[in-house]
């Protein structure tokens, strides 16, 4: 678990989150209403059918997006008070974030693609490489350090994109659908590997799938529908 | 620097991807072949322009130093002491200086006529000589716009004098001038045996005469105008330089273009990696971050481009000068084959103007990659 949190204080605090897309009559509410607090240690599944906007809700979390109405907090900072280059910083310290689709940068090597987020965070190059080594190791994955993201199979990719995501020890870990692009076996493998390595490396963990198979292995889980979220059990 | 560390390996990765390639490859070529262009062209001018100006400095005084108003100087040993004691000059010759009218045949016509200690005879401009058809070894009058008095009252000073030579009409000169031996002219001009209209100084920096100009000023006083060899040949030396203004300016318009070659190629690039540039973001890379990644691919290929034009036109000037490969009419230009001469401070000014172009066309699609909304990518990616 990340350090600088102590256990029960809320490191997100969604209130009222409404978004919708398009304008005048083409517009399309896609929920609203969405109130949530996440605190450390937590492990947190949102279902809900597809389209229900469980991506677009996750882009609010990670302050990729602007709400239409309502507030998202990140450790007590309002997304929306904040200049793009803040958000970039608080969210480069704070969030990692684990795509459907690996998003791996095709031009650099395993390696380099799970150290990214230490170069942007000015680390040097050998104390980045060293950082990412280890948490490869961590995934089972350090043989392939130098290879080229093409040259994997979708798993290992997956398990790069979640190394990437957990290198800077976030507070907060955001998964949309990780392992919607895997076949059965590989998905339970990267979804126990991402909830184990997701307890150790980060504060908490908010997982988006459509799948309740999933869904049961997280702690709590809350369902994704036009009028908000509602607590499953 | 993650910014290089990235735009270096999307480049490398051009080589692959053919859309990045092609037009990285035609904006690297662009502005190799401008800027090699333009040191080239640089070059020959500068080749040139030395050229003229050794002939200006071997035809005109470095320093010109006359009365003010219409006056003379008639103590010529004292002013010349005094000349020759301002440091950096290294000689001083009077002159005597005036206008003439020179007669053969019925037809005459005016000409302004210098006389100097070192001439031995009377030497015509070919612009003189050519409208009366005036040839060496004639023997032409010589009327002088000076008078002096007879019993009949003033008579105008006429002389007798063969023509010794025509001399090739002069580089920069605005007027021209025959030249005549020093003691003729004074009689011509009725100055007296050691009188003279001005002095002629040589300097042992030319190239720098305003100091030696002050000085002169200085050591004479306000009764004298002094005047440097660029301020005698003005209008050729302001020529001169706007000549290399308009080359410069015209070749550059090359560098533009190619310059423009490398937005496109930034902007390719920008467009074909959105889906980069939006995990870039999603992973804490600020805005400014994200535009710095394009901003150094379009920087990478310019310095290349400008780096490789410095060095294939330097190599390409310095051999076509060794070369001689550009023959030129020696009896109408005075050398046999076109010079190049490489001036330093051209080929820096040139490679910071490209380089400073590259960043400014790089910026723009740079700066919309900045922009670009990371939600939006990745919808798209």
């Amino acid at each position: 678990m990340a350090p600088e949190t102590a256990p029960g204080a809320p490191l997100l605090a969604a209130e009222g989150l409404g978004k919708g897309f398009g304008s005048g009559e083409a517009r399309v509410e896609v929920f609203r209403n969405v109130s949530l607090t996440v605190r450390a240690g937590d492990l947190l599944a949102i279902t809900g059918p597809s389209g229900c906007g469980k991506s677009t809700l996750l882009h609010l979390f990670a302050g990729l997006d602007t709400p239409d109405e309502g507030r998202v907090f990140v450790d007590g900072t309002d997304w929306g008070s904040l200049s793009p280059e803040a958000r970039a910083a608080v969210r480069g310290t704070t969030i990692g974030f684990v795509f459907q689709f690996h998003h791996l940068l095709p031009e650099l090597t395993v390696e380099e693609n799970v150290a990214l987020p230490l170069f942007l965070a000015g680390r040097s190059e050998a104390e980045g490489r060293k950082e990412a080594r280890e948490v490869l190791e961590r995934v089972g994955l350090s043989v392939r350090a130098a290879a080229l993201p093409r040259t994997l199979s979708g798993g290992e990719r997956q398990r790069v994109a979640i190394a990437r995501a957990v290198v800077r020890r976030p507070r907060l870990l955001l998964c949309d659908e990780p392992t919607g692009s895997l076949d059965a076996s590989h998905a339970a493998a990267v979804f126990d590997l991402l909830t184990s390595v997701a307890k150790e490396r980060a504060g908490a963990a908010i997982v988006v799938t459509h799948d309740p198979e999933w869904a049961r292995r997280c702690a709590s889980i809350k369902s994704l529908g036009g009028e908000g979220l509602s607590g499953v059990s | 620097m993650i910014s290089f560390f990235l735009a270096r390996r999307y480049l490398l990765a051009s080589r692959r991807d053919a859309q990045v390639g092609v037009v990285a490859l035609a904006a690297f070529l662009g502005l190799l072949l401008g800027v090699a262009a333009l040191v080239v062209s640089l070059a020959l001018l500068s080749g040139f322009q030395t050229n003229i100006r050794k002939r200006l400095l071997a035809e005109t005084p470095h320093l010109l130093v006359t009365p003010v108003g219409r006056g003379e100087f008639r103590d010529a040993d004292r002013f010349a002491g005094k000349l020759a004691a301002v440091p950096g000059v290294t000689s001083v010759s009077p002159v005597a200086k005036g206008r003439v009218w020179v007669s053969l045949g019925g037809q005459a016509m005016p000409v302004m006529v210098v006389g100097r200690e070192k001439e031995k005879g009377l030497v015509l401009d070919a612009s003189q000589a050519r409208p009366i058809g005036l040839v060496a070894g004639e023997t032409v009058t010589l009327v002088s716009s000076r008078s002096r008095l007879s019993p009949l009252g003033p008579v105008p000073i006429v002389a007798t004098m063969r023509i010794s030579g025509i001399a090739p009409s002069a580089t920069g000169r605005k007027a021209a001038e025959a030249s005549m031996p020093l003691e003729d002219a004074r009689r011509l001009f009725a100055l007296g045996p050691d009188g003279s209209t001005g002095y002629e100084l040589r300097l042992k920096d030319p190239e720098h005469p305003a100091r030696a100009a002050a000085a002169v000023a200085a050591a004479l006083g306000p009764s004298v105008a002094v005047a440097t060899w660029e301020e005698q040949n003005r209008a050729l030396v302001l020529a001169l330089r706007l000549e290399r203004f308009v080359l410069f300016a015209a070749v550059f318009l090359i560098v533009i273009v190619a310059g423009l070659n490398l937005a496109a190629t930034s902007a390719v690039l920008a467009a074909t990696r959105s889906g980069d540039a939006a995990v870039l973001s999603v992973l804490g890379a600020s805005p400014r971050a994200v535009g710095r990644v394009f901003l150094a691919a379009g920087a990478g290929v310019g310095t290349a481009g400008t780096l490789g034009g410095l060095a294939l036109g330097v190599a390409a000037a310095v051999f076509l000068e060794r070369a001689g490969l550009v023959p030129l009419p020696a009896q109408l230009y005075g050398m046999a084959h076109a010079p190049f001469r490489v001036a330093p401070l051209d080929v820096l000014a040139v490679g910071v103007l490209s380089i400073l172009w590259s960043l400014l066309a790089a910026s723009i699609p740079a700066r919309t990659a900045a922009r670009l909304s990371p939600v939006e990518a990745l919808r798209g990616a």
